[in-house]
């Protein structure tokens, strides 16, 4: 079911953004020098004179966005996940402090850019953006995601983090029939004895685990979380209620991450047995951001087995 | 006590608002509100004795100038003045001049810093009179170049004031700003950059020296001008040139951190005693 043609995360972005631009005609794409990489180009090229090229600036691109929303125009930055986070004090001291309305729509998360290796590959970005305030933290799975979720996004206002990757991305969600709404988490799977929670490209291995333990007998649901913060604290009590055992799988540090809101939520609601997959050090380099993801055990395989131990 | 730019100071002979003469009676004001608002940030140490004091006494008379003579209000955000004190920490000075200028109650100054008060450590934009919640050094600037810049994409008539401090002056933010708003054009934005020759640990010369800086600016493309940042017509001038500039201008201001309060006068301490301020306001 899942074998379908690879597509590009940052494909779809670009491409949905300048089209949006069309409707949206306060809307400024603002970029470190990432333009090309990020597809903030197809931007660029249909409308110039509301796109800016900082340089090499990450703090002096927050504090910028920061100012034009403060005039009340909507800046969406566009930049890597990795070095976006290097304007993480200017994140929280002006636009999370002011609750100014921009965008940061970020790519090259996890480890999609696995071939610069450990330097561009963003695994904390995730529990840097959930801590602040006024902050919202969004997670699509894959292509279809974005197309559900960029129009939505662009109209909310307030900061948001938007997270994605770059040219992996597995169809994870064709198919599915559900709209996009800040704070709600979507079942892409039925299951009675055990819920994967997770969100981005690694959905695609939650869904393979799932099918093989359904082969051996274990209903396995699986859901995407999508909206990281704020976060939907129901949905994750039912199922936790609903199974009784939770895995949560993430392109992300296991310290702060997804799993670690999961685990707020059931802690206070309604603990239950938890197994943490995600990332516990620094990447490096690889041919593939597959190769990556099997290395570092954040794949159907780990979920498995956890599966299989809490299951026993 | 000036310090030595290196290069010709530009000659400035007009003065007033926009162009407008100063007045004997507008500089008699412009005296009367900056002394009263030095006097009451020196008055908040008897009520807490962590403020700035030393960098909010070098800012009260560009603050003064500014909001008695340049800033102009407007309901729309494109056609106001902006003003972003980008070295928050002269937050006294700042509420000090705005209860002159009655945005905010005078009874609210000695409040400063209380759990029940309005007024914060550091600049926040639920105060009255206040753009840009600061704090953090070396983010004003860009912020203002944002402003600048959806000012004039909106056709706005609105100008940005930002005031920066010397130590802020070693943040790489600032590089990166001073480089971009030359890109943007914008003629109106005007930077203060107060020489006031402390920064928290010391004298600047010592930790890193900041003479060099107008050559910097000049050579990246600002307008670069120069005052005493304790003489209203000075300041005035530099902001009227600054305003003719048609690019972004910054004005070096030659201050003296401690400025009026002996006790802590050109020193790097920031902070006095209630006694020390006590003894200050009977002499005055």
């Amino acid at each position: 079911m899942m074998q379908g043609n690879l597509y590009s995360m940052r494909e779809t972005f670009g491409k949905l953004l300048a089209e949006l631009g069309e409707t949206e005609k306060d809307l400024i794409v603002i970029t470190a020098d990432v333009g090309d990489s990020t597809r903030a180009m197809y931007f660029r090229e249909k409308f110039k004179d509301r796109y800016f090229n900082v340089g090499i600036s990450e703090q002096d691109m927050v504090n910028f966005a920061a100012g034009l929303a403060a005039v009340g125009k909507k800046p969406a930055i566009v930049n890597f996940a990795m070095f976006l986070m290097r304007a993480w004090e200017q994140i929280r001291n002006s636009v999370a402090r002011m609750n100014l309305d921009v965008k940061m729509f970020v790519t090259h998360a996890g480890y999609s850019d696995h071939g610069d290796g450990s330097s561009h590959q963003a695994l904390e970005d995730i529990a840097l953006m959930r801590v602040l305030p006024n902050m919202k933290v969004i997670v699509p799975a894959d292509p279809k995601d974005i197309e559900r979720s960029l129009p939505v996004i662009i109209k909310e206002r307030g900061p948001i983090y938007y997270r994605m990757g770059r040219d992996y991305s597995p169809p994870i969600t064709v198919g599915q029939e559900y709209d996009f709404k800040i704070g709600k988490a979507y079942v892409i799977k039925e299951g009675s004895d055990l819920v994967i929670m997770g969100a981005g490209v690694v959905l695609w291995d939650a869904l393979k685990a799932a099918e093989e333990l359904e082969k051996m007998g274990i209903s396995t649901a699986v859901i995407n979380l999508f909206s990281i913060k704020p976060i939907d604290e129901d949905t994750i009590e039912y199922y936790a209620r609903k199974t009784g055992r939770v895995i949560t799988i993430e392109e992300h540090s296991i310290y702060g991450g997804i799993g670690s809101a999961v685990a707020e939520v059931l802690v206070k609601r309604y603990p239950v047995p938890m197994r943490f997959i995600g990332a516990t050090t620094f990447g490096r380099s690889a041919r593939s951001q597959r190769d990556l993801l099997d290395y570092y055990n954040i794949n159907y395989k780990s979920i498995i087995r956890e599966a299989i131990d809490l299951v026993k | 006590m000036l310090v030595d730019l290196g290069f010709d100071i530009v000659p400035m002979e007009k003065g007033g608002s926009d162009g407008a003469p100063i007045s004997i009676e507008e500089l008699n004001k412009l005296r009367r509100v900056a002394e009263r608002a030095r006097k009451n940030v020196i008055k908040m140490l008897f009520y807490d004795q962590s403020i700035h004091v030393g960098s909010s006494l070098s800012s009260i008379e560009i603050l003064t100038t500014l909001i008695f003579r340049y800033i102009r209000n407007h309901s729309n955000l494109v056609d106001k003045d902006w003003l972003i004190l980008s070295k928050g920490h002269a937050a006294p000075a700042l509420y000090a001049v705005l209860a002159e200028k009655g945005y905010i109650n005078e009874d609210e100054l000695w409040r400063i810093q209380d759990i029940s008060g309005l007024l914060q450590g550091h600049p926040e934009i639920f105060i009255p009179g206040v753009d840009m919640s600061t704090g953090s050094l070396g983010q004003g600037l860009s912020f203002g170049i944002g402003v600048a810049t959806g000012i004039k994409m909106s056709g706005g008539s609105g100008r940005v004031y930002v005031i920066m401090g010397d130590g802020e002056q070693d943040e790489g933010e600032v590089w990166e700003a001073m480089t971009h708003a030359v890109v943007r054009n914008l003629d109106n934005l005007i930077a203060f950059i107060e020489m006031n020759n402390f920064q928290l640990d010391g004298p600047t010369d010592e930790i890193k020296p900041k003479n060099f800086l107008p050559k910097v600016w000049e050579a990246v493309g600002w307008k670069v001008l120069n005052c005493d940042g304790h003489d209203f017509i000075s300041i005035s001038n530099a902001i009227d040139e600054a305003l003719k500039a048609g690019k972004p201008a910054v004005i070096f201001a030659n201050t003296i951190r401690g400025k009026g309060f002996p006790a802590i006068e050109n020193t790097k301490k920031q902070r006095s005693s209630p006694d020390d301020a006590r003894k200050s306001l009977l002499d005055a």
